[in-house]
């Protein structure tokens, strides 16, 4: 367990290392000039040259990406003179669009976004597997085919409609929720105001999800109750009720858990829309400011940081899969 | 003899989109205790469809189920055909329990062994854990599985192909029950394998003093552990007999076609006799035999003609009994020839 | 104000007959209301669909609506304009100085004298030295960038061989450079007077004095950069909040009314929610959810005749021209044919496009010039181009354009040639509507047999057609005034020493002539006389077509029901933010 541990930390460093290289490779090609993008109109060739030497891109790529990886570990100064300041470590850069340390950004960033992502998968889980149960349960008898009425609603709603109305018919128009405006409040603070505030959003994610989920587990547990286990445990002349929520269920489990733990990972990468719709200042939205503004120190990070997170979910998944699943083995 | 087991004008249809399928059709037959009885047939022959009624298995609702079978519980005979689905759950693994072809997908891969066989015990016994997990043991004990206390807390994964077919058959013997179905138990299995399985069946029915109803295509097996044979074809039983009649004096041509198509080591190297043609569809079956669009013998047939009428399950011997339009004197005479040029 | 946010909200008008300010353009605001007293308390919130405002650092602000919110509440500058309705609003008022500044030797020299019993919000008095800290500040362009940058250029320091002041900025100047620089921004002994030296006559000089270019900044709270997170409070209002939902503002404690006689702050707390989407915004106003909140960017295109439509926004409504001009800048050096610039004018299919962008109720006018209405002292038609010019159609004077290609062809064959053939180049940033605009003005152009084609830039829009060797045939672009003197508006577009010459028209034979003009224009005392010399220019500018211009801008904005005294305000075309009170 703890050599797999090792290799597969091994592993996420080095995607991370390549995937940072190649971020900023990327950047370092793209036919524009950073440093141009700094200052406005009134721009002098001057400034420009300033702003170069202040961000860093005067000098070659190599020693570019040294100083980022240095600066994980040790910190990193920008600026000279008396405006100098210091991104303590672990540094991933400066925004100059924000004027802030983007390790501090993501920081604050991060808590929103987990939330966000916790509390739809809780509500998409319950609602998703409690649906598919529910249809599988009764196979093409009304709560089937209710289900996937609400299933194919859900997944031919783009979130941004879902979301929007949400907000303006619940929120604004019914004033059922409270609109949030004033910002994140966590959970240990205020519980209600953190209920309040991630609510709609919660659903919001929560639908898109729940269908796909309900249709999963609809499929997973009709697949399973053919399975010749399945029969021998009625030949044993076990109940259909144990038959249905233990050994069918258990056995659906281990997929539902692989595909929660790489969802959950991709909404970690950002819930962009979501965060968009319902103002959430999390990574998401942190991300498509980003890239918007060209704020590529941002950009560079959110990017590494998803890698990190669909790594580190992988891992889990894997995990748990061997928990779940007594024929895979954790080598 | 005690009779464990009468299956009486069975019928057994399913509704599907393409129309009914009239997948057992009229069937009978007896198993006594201390005998095995086999049902032979190609698939969809209908014979797993009898044995799953026996067990209850098929869905109400799903499976149109006429006719009777008479099941001892114990001593006590109720008829499954008529029984709630509690009632019928309540025999299924007790009175009577089942084994099935395929021996790694029918375990629950999540469960340890000993767990699934305890199971067994506990739906029948309930509260009773540690007297079910003694009872596990002692079951794979039964049927020779070495270490069975360690074993116990492995996962099916962790078995052979013979040692999880072991682990089905101490299962099915966790409540001693006195009918066992065994479905196709050997045909996922190795050669070698497969006769050690079919030991231990036969070994543990003496033992238990249990009846065993065979399901399988393999006559090899059949001659092996059968006593009475029942060949089905299209949903009904084609001849029924003693196994050794079956064997050296089949008298249903369909039976014939099976024997002939059994593989053997032959001089003159000449490719299997397979019966020409397909099953018909059980949707659509024909007007008169079954059998008649494959059969060699049609032009012997007396006037009943074989595309006309179906054949009534007939025989000089009470025991041995078929179905053909052909008189019996004649078949008996024909088929023996064949066999003899075949078997050489 | 800069161009580069020109586009934030689009669009444009005036009415033609608009010459006055006091007339200006503005209807449905709540008179009833403003009659009443305003009370004190509440919280007034604006909803805005950006992630911040673009800056809060008072060097680094530079556009209308951000500097009449900062200036209002938290940024207190030397004079300020006056937050009263109708003309009067553009009036010079005095604020952290005691006079609307002094100015002498030709007005080369400016002094103001400090009021006193100021302070900053941490209780520090503010001095003449802050002020002279906090001006310095812009010189540093690499750090304290964004700003209007007049100073560099007026104020009296030396120059190295490029043109570029020594002077860098507070944060890494030579002791040499800082003396320059304090010898051109000095304070009196008694640290209540300071004073600038210009190196020309600026007569309006104090008129930059209403920025936050020129205020004051202790020099032991400045923090560079992230001085624009949280920049010490001056006004009423402090910042205690600056995060990427809210800029959070409550009363400042060191500020007292016997020390500023132009604020009067109502609201116990100023908030602007960032990052709303705009529909929801917009579903906010329309429901009141929010009745003491202001959309802060103005209603969606799609729901503005909901608003202004139904009588029941009447008091919650404005409607106001916004003082940008739109036009499209023609690279002169590379289209030096006067007659095709020309034919372009009169081949584009103005009527079109501005319906497109909502029509003259809410895009706004056909530009006269480059000098918008409300630039009142110097705004007149120019009769050359647009209304009141002779061969004006809305939708394109086609035979005129015809005419003048046909001129063209004997006169500039190879400008010809590249117009009919090879296609001239628009510069344009990159936005949703170009889809639709973009086959109207081929089709336009193409009826005077004029191709064009598209350089369409998706970002740093301005630093790419700022770059004399990035910058195509033509510009898209738009300009309002940095204050109500177009000083900044003709010389900035059209001189060679402009901040914002997008026409590179130096090269032009009626350049020469131009800048004479100019620079009398600049030396001008007489505010009649130079308005008549501006108003001159914009004519021969247009005469010139160094730009094409298109519209005068209009914008709109909408407010809770529990919002009093909102009315406009004329320097920074907004509302007088500092003047709303909740009414509940």
């Amino acid at each position: 367990m703890l050599k797999f541990i090792g290799r597969r930390a091994a592993f996420a460093a080095m995607t991370i290392l390549i995937v940072s290289a190649v971020v900023f490779g990327i950047f370092s090609f793209l036919p524009f000039d950073p440093a141009s993008l700094t200052c406005g109109q009134r721009c002098t060739d001057q400034i420009v040259e300033a702003n170069r030497v202040r961000l860093g891109f005067d000098k070659p790529i190599y020693e570019q990406y040294w100083l980022f990886l240095s600066g994980i570990f040790a910190g990193r100064t920008y600026g000279a003179g008396s405006a100098a300041f210091t991104c303590p470590a672990p540094s991933f850069g400066y925004s100059f669009n924000e004027n802030a340390c983007v390790t501090d950004m993501i920081r604050e960033a991060l808590p929103i976004t987990i939330s966000l992502a916790i509390g739809a998968l809780i509500l998409w889980l319950m609602v998703g597997i409690g649906l598919g149960i529910i249809a599988a349960k009764f196979k093409n008898r009304w709560p089937d085919t209710s289900s996937s009425v609400f299933v194919l609603l859900a997944t031919s709603l783009p979130t941004f409609v879902t979301g929007l109305a949400l907000l303006i018919w619940v929120s604004i128009k019914w004033k059922l929720v409270p609109l949030s405006l004033t910002g994140y409040t966590s959970l240990i603070d205020n519980p209600y105001k953190f209920m309040q505030y991630f609510i709609l959003p919660w659903i919001t994610l929560a639908i898109a999800y729940a269908a796909i989920y309900t249709r999963f587990t609809r499929a997973a547990l009709l697949e399973t109750l053919g399975e010749d286990y399945i029969r021998t445990a009625r030949a044993k002349g076990v109940g259909e009720r144990v038959v249905f929520f233990k050994h069918t269920l258990r056995a659906v489990l281990a997929p539902l858990v692989t595909l929660a733990g790489l969802d959950f990972a991709g909404l970690i990468g950002g819930a962009i829309i979501t965060e968009t719709i319902f103002n959430l200042p999390g990574l998401g939205r942190l991300t498509l400011r980003s890239v918007y503004e060209f704020d590529l120190a941002v950009v560079l990070a959110t990017t590494i940081l998803a890698a990190v997170v669909v790594i580190v979910m992988n891992l889990i998944v894997d995990m748990l899969y061997a928990v779940l699943d007594p024929r895979v083995r954790i080598v | 003899m005690t009779e464990l087991l009468r299956i009486e004008d069975l019928h057994v249809s399913f509704k599907t989109d393409d129309g009914v399928v009239r997948a057992v059709d009229g069937v009978s037959l007896t198993l006594n205790a201390g005998e095995t009885v086999a049902i032979v047939g190609e698939s969809g022959s209908g014979k797993t469809v009898t044995s799953l009624s026996v067990m209850g298995l098929h869905k109400k609702g799903q499976a149109e189920i006429s006719g009777s079978i008479s099941l001892s519980d114990h001593g006590t005979f109720k008829d499954v055909v008529h029984l709630s689905d509690d009632e019928i759950r309540e025999i299924r693994g007790r009175a009577v329990s089942m084994i099935f072809q395929d021996p790694m997908s029918s375990l629950h891969p999540y469960y340890k062994i000993g767990n699934q066989l305890a199971e067994a015990y506990l739906v029948h016994n309930r509260g009773k854990k540690k007297e079910a997990m003694a009872r596990a043991l002692e079951m794979l004990d039964l049927v020779g599985i070495p270490e069975p206390a360690k074993r116990a807390q492995e996962f099916p994964h962790q078995f052979s192909g013979g040692m999880r077919q072991r682990v089905m058959i101490a299962m099915a013997l966790m409540n001693s029950p006195q009918i066992l179905i065994a479905d196709e138990p050997t045909t996922a299995l190795d050669v070698t394998v497969q006769a050690q399985i079919l030991a231990l069946l036969s070994k543990l029915k003496k033992e238990f003093n249990m009846g065993i109803l065979l399901i399988t295509h393999d006559l090899g097996v059949v001659a092996q552990v059968a006593d009475r044979v029942n060949v089905m074809y299209a949903g009904r039983i084609v001849e029924e007999g003693p196994v050794d009649d079956i064997f050296y004096s089949p008298l249903a041509p369909y039976t014939l076609g099976l024997l002939k198509s059994v593989p053997r080591v032959s001089k003159n190297n000449e490719r299997l006799k397979a019966i020409p043609g397909q099953p018909p569809s059980l949707i659509n079956l024909p007007v008169g035999c079954p059998f008649a669009p494959r059969c060699e013998y049609k032009q012997h047939s007396s006037e009943a003609g074989c595309n006309t009428t179906r054949p009534a399950l007939l025989g000089t011997s009470s025991t041995h009994r078929s179905r053909c339009h052909v008189p019996e004197n004649l078949r008996h005479e024909l088929f023996a020839n064949e066999l003899k040029e075949v078997q050489g | 104000m800069s161009s580069r946010f020109a586009l934030r909200r689009t669009v444009v008008v005036a009415s033609a007959s608009a010459l006055l300010l006091g007339t200006v353009l503005v209807s449905g605001s709540n008179v009833a209301t403003a009659a009443t007293t305003p009370k004190t308390g509440g919280i007034l919130t604006f909803l805005e669909h950006e992630p911040r405002l673009d800056h809060l650092d008072p060097a680094r602000i530079y556009t209308g609506r951000d500097l009449a919110f900062m200036n209002s509440f938290h940024t207190r500058t030397l004079v300020a304009y006056n937050p009263v309705p109708g003309a009067a609003g553009a009036n010079l008022v005095p604020d952290l100085a005691t006079n609307t500044g002094v100015p002498s030797n030709s007005a080369k020299t400016w002094k103001f004298t400090l009021r006193p019993g100021t302070k900053f919000e941490d209780g520090a008095p503010i001095t003449c030295k802050d002020v002279q800290y906090g001006s310095s500040r812009v010189f540093a362009q690499d750090v304290i960038n964004n700003g209007p940058t007049y100073m560099l250029s007026w104020l009296d320091i030396p120059k190295d061989k490029d043109g570029n002041s020594i002077y860098v900025g507070p944060y890494k100047s030579t002791p040499e450079a800082q003396a320059a620089y304090e010898k051109a921004v000095s304070c009196s002994k008694d640290n209540r007077t300071i004073t600038f030296q210009l190196n020309k006559s600026i007569a309006d000089f104090n008129y930059l004095a209403t920025y936050g270019v020129i205020s004051p900044v202790q020099k032991k709270k400045d923090t560079g950069d992230k001085y624009d997170l949280n920049p010490q409070a001056t006004g009423p209002y402090k910042i205690v909040e600056n995060s990427k939902t809210q800029l959070r503002m409550v009363r400042n404690s060191n500020w007292s009314k016997a020390s500023d006689p132009v604020r009067t702050p109502y609201p116990d707390e100023v908030i602007i929610q960032f990052g709303l989407d705009e529909e929801v915004i917009d579903q906010i106003m329309l429901e009141d959810t929010i009745p003491t909140a202001m959309n802060f960017g103005g209603p969606l295109p799609t729901n503005k005749d909901k608003f202004f439509t139904d009588s029941k926004f009447q008091k919650r409504r404005m409607n106001n021209s916004d003082p940008y001009a739109i036009y499209i800048a023609f690279n002169v050096k590379a289209m030096p044919c006067l007659e095709i610039r020309q034919a372009m004018y009169y081949s584009r299919n103005a009527k079109a496009l501005l319906d497109y962008a909502g029509g003259p109720t809410y895009a706004g006018s056909y530009a006269t010039g480059v000098i918008s209405p409300l630039v009142a002292a110097d705004y007149a038609p120019t009769k050359v181009v647009g209304p009141g010019s002779p061969d004006f159609m809305p939708e394109g004077n086609v035979t005129k354009a015809k005419a003048l290609m046909e001129t063209a062809k004997t006169k500039c064959p190879a400008d010809y040639k590249k117009a009919t053939e090879d296609g001239i180049t628009l510069d344009v940033r990159q936005s949703v509507t170009l889809n639709d605009t973009i086959p109207i003005n081929e089709a336009a152009y193409g009826r005077a047999g004029i191709k064009v084609k598209w350089n369409i830039i998706s970002s740093g829009y301005y630093s790419t057609v700022m770059n004399p060797e990035k910058q195509k045939d033509m510009s898209a672009s738009g300009w309002g005034a940095d204050w109500a003197n177009a000083s900044t508006v003709i010389p900035e577009l059209f001189a060679s020493f402009g901040g914002f010459n997008l026409s590179q028209n130096s090269a032009d034979p009626a350049y020469k002539a131009f800048e004479d003009k100019v620079n009398l224009a600049m030396k001008t005392t007489d505010r009649k006389k130079q308005a008549a010399i501006w108003k001159e220019l914009d004519a021969y500018a247009m005469k010139q077509m160094w730009v094409l211009p298109t519209t005068f801008g209009k914008a709109q904005e909408i407010w809770g029901s529990q919002i009093s005294g909102v009315f406009f305000w004329v320097p920074q075309g907004n509302p007088a933010y500092g003047k709303m009170w909740i009414n509940n």
